[in-house]
């Protein structure tokens, strides 16, 4: 069990979102810049340099910390982009970087010793032999652990490494081996690890036809919507697909994280931060989202049970359907 | 009483209060604004990146107008146009004229709207993105769109913002209509 206080570490997608999740009680905020080195590379979000570094002022004056995501993997002939994000990283004063990719984890460990190492959930590292690989070569001090390891299995793990760990408790899963799924390069040519783009939105489009709304994804059908029935973004892995002659979700149904109730659980369990996913959702989501957790990691710390956040944000999950995910392995 | 789904139009008889596309002031004025917004807030218009130079088709299906938005910047235009006239814009957004205000002024999360159908987007989806996420930083007010400062600008924005909300909760409770 870890005694010190659990970490909360809200998404910024942009200044007024990280605005938003440091008045709204994050300890912790983690953006991007505006380009393909990190995960969320959508067109008009993230952060330009000066952006950036007047984050860190406001976020640093009121208490919260700023970790800058460089978690996509360099191409082979363009390496220095992502050296370069992390130079600007520590330039503005972060207090870490989250990175995946061994230049970067290098070119940090290297250059700026001052700047705080997080291994990003990109690198999937989910054993003590890899998590202390990157401890003992590049001087990571936290890992953000997959999302598909239970209650036990976290318990275990910290209890066999010296560093700290980070838990994500709401928002989009992802049930693959984070940085190394091809299913958007299939379909789109473009690779969510190089790229930062699940689902690239110059290939989405939503087609009004006789049965309904198609949700396509370079062309593919990834799902149909009745006529009035809420839609949803098309990610290969949350669509409906025939096989079997049965069509359902294969890979993982549409439904959206939320441990709210567990956050006794992963204190017990040696977590040092819990994470909140989303930073390409707007302040109003991220401002009740991260209130609702400040709300009940507060009582929790202080010694009481976690409010129902369960309720608090049904409304916010992904088609309004929330799991606890891999955390209680209950179809073991 | 209306589902509280069901798109928030507005009543039949605000509706008749506006004119029809000739001789409309709005497509100037609109201009004007939105360049002044670019002198003022020019890392609003960066944020756009490329997609600053594309179309919007703006659709209040509530109105018996729309409009084309290039906010391009200081080459900025807003046109007012008929209903016809929004074929060939990269983006046509569609949906009650108070729920596409609240989305200008972030009182409506725009993925919501979006989502749960209220508003239709149809077009470039990367540009629709790019336009939601620069939004969605801006925090814009009525007087940043007049050019306003102070204690005018305060007293404006609760006005404009106050009528606003008292008019979605006339929308929300008014009876359907044809």
């Amino acid at each position: 069990m870890t005694t010190t206080r659990m970490e909360l570490v809200c998404p910024a997608g942009t200044p007024a979102t990280l605005r938003a999740a440091v008045q709204a009680g994050a300890d912790a905020v983690y953006c991007g810049f505006r380009d393909e080195t990190n995960a969320r590379n959508f067109p008009g979000l993230n952060f330009s340099r000066d952006e950036l570094a007047e984050g860190v002022r406001f976020a640093h004056g009121h208490g919260s910390k700023v970790l800058v995501a460089i978690n996509t993997f360099a191409r082979v002939d363009e390496v220095d982009i992502w050296k370069k994000a992390a130079d600007m990283a520590a330039e503005s004063g972060a207090d870490a970087i989250i990175a995946a990719d061994f230049a970067v984890l290098e070119h940090v460990a290297k250059n700026h010793k001052q700047i705080r190492l997080h291994l990003s959930v990109q690198a999937a590292a989910a054993t003590p032999e890899a998590i202390e690989f990157y401890a003992a070569h590049f001087g990571v001090r936290r890992v953000v652990l997959p999302r598909v390891l239970s209650l036990q299995e976290i318990a275990a793990l910290n209890r066999a490494i010296d560093v700290e760990t980070e838990a994500f408790v709401f928002g989009g899963l992802c049930v693959m081996i984070e940085g190394r799924c091809y299913l958007s390069s299939y379909a789109t040519g473009k690779s969510p690890n190089l790229n930062g783009v699940c689902s690239p939105p110059e290939m989405v489009s939503y087609d009004e036809e006789p049965n309904g709304t198609a949700a396509r994804l370079s062309g593919f059908t990834i799902d149909r919507y009745e006529r009035g029935q809420p839609v949803g973004y098309p990610t290969l892995c949350k669509g409906k697909f025939k096989a079997g002659g049965k069509t359902s979700h294969l890979f993982e149904d549409p439904v959206s994280l939320n441990a709210g109730g567990m956050i006794s659980g992963l204190k017990g369990a040696g977590v040092t931060a819990l994470k909140i996913e989303g930073r390409q959702r707007g302040k109003g989501y991220v401002s009740e989202v991260v209130r609702a957790f400040r709300k009940a990691l507060d009582a929790v710390e202080a010694g009481g049970d976690a409010v129902d956040v369960d309720r608090l944000l049904a409304g916010q999950s992904e088609g309004a359907r929330q799991t606890a995910g891999a955390y209680e392995k209950k179809w073991r | 009483m209306r589902s509280p789904n069901a798109e928030p139009l507005l009543p039949g008889f605000v509706r008749r209060l506006f004119p029809t596309v000739a001789g409309l002031p709005l497509g100037p004025l609109l201009t004007l604004s939105l360049r002044s917004l670019a002198g003022r807030r020019p890392g609003l218009f960066e944020r756009l990146g490329e997609y600053r130079s594309a179309c919007f088709g703006i659709d209040p299906v509530d109105l018996a107008f729309a409009f084309r938005v290039v906010p391009d910047g200081q080459r900025s235009s807003v046109r007012v146009v008929s209903k016809d006239n929004t074929a060939g814009a990269d983006v046509l957004i569609r949906g009650p004229l108070l729920t596409l205000l609240g989305l200008l002024d972030g009182t409506l999360d725009g993925d919501a709207m979006f989502f749960s159908r209220i508003i239709s987007i149809s077009g470039r989806t990367e540009a629709v993105l790019a336009l939601r996420n620069t939004i969605e930083d801006a925090e814009l007010r009525p007087s940043d769109l007049l050019g306003l400062h102070g204690i005018l600008a305060r007293c404006v924005d609760t006005g404009v913002l106050g009528t606003l909300g008292a008019a979605r909760r006339l929308a929300d409770n008014s009876p359907g209509e044809a």
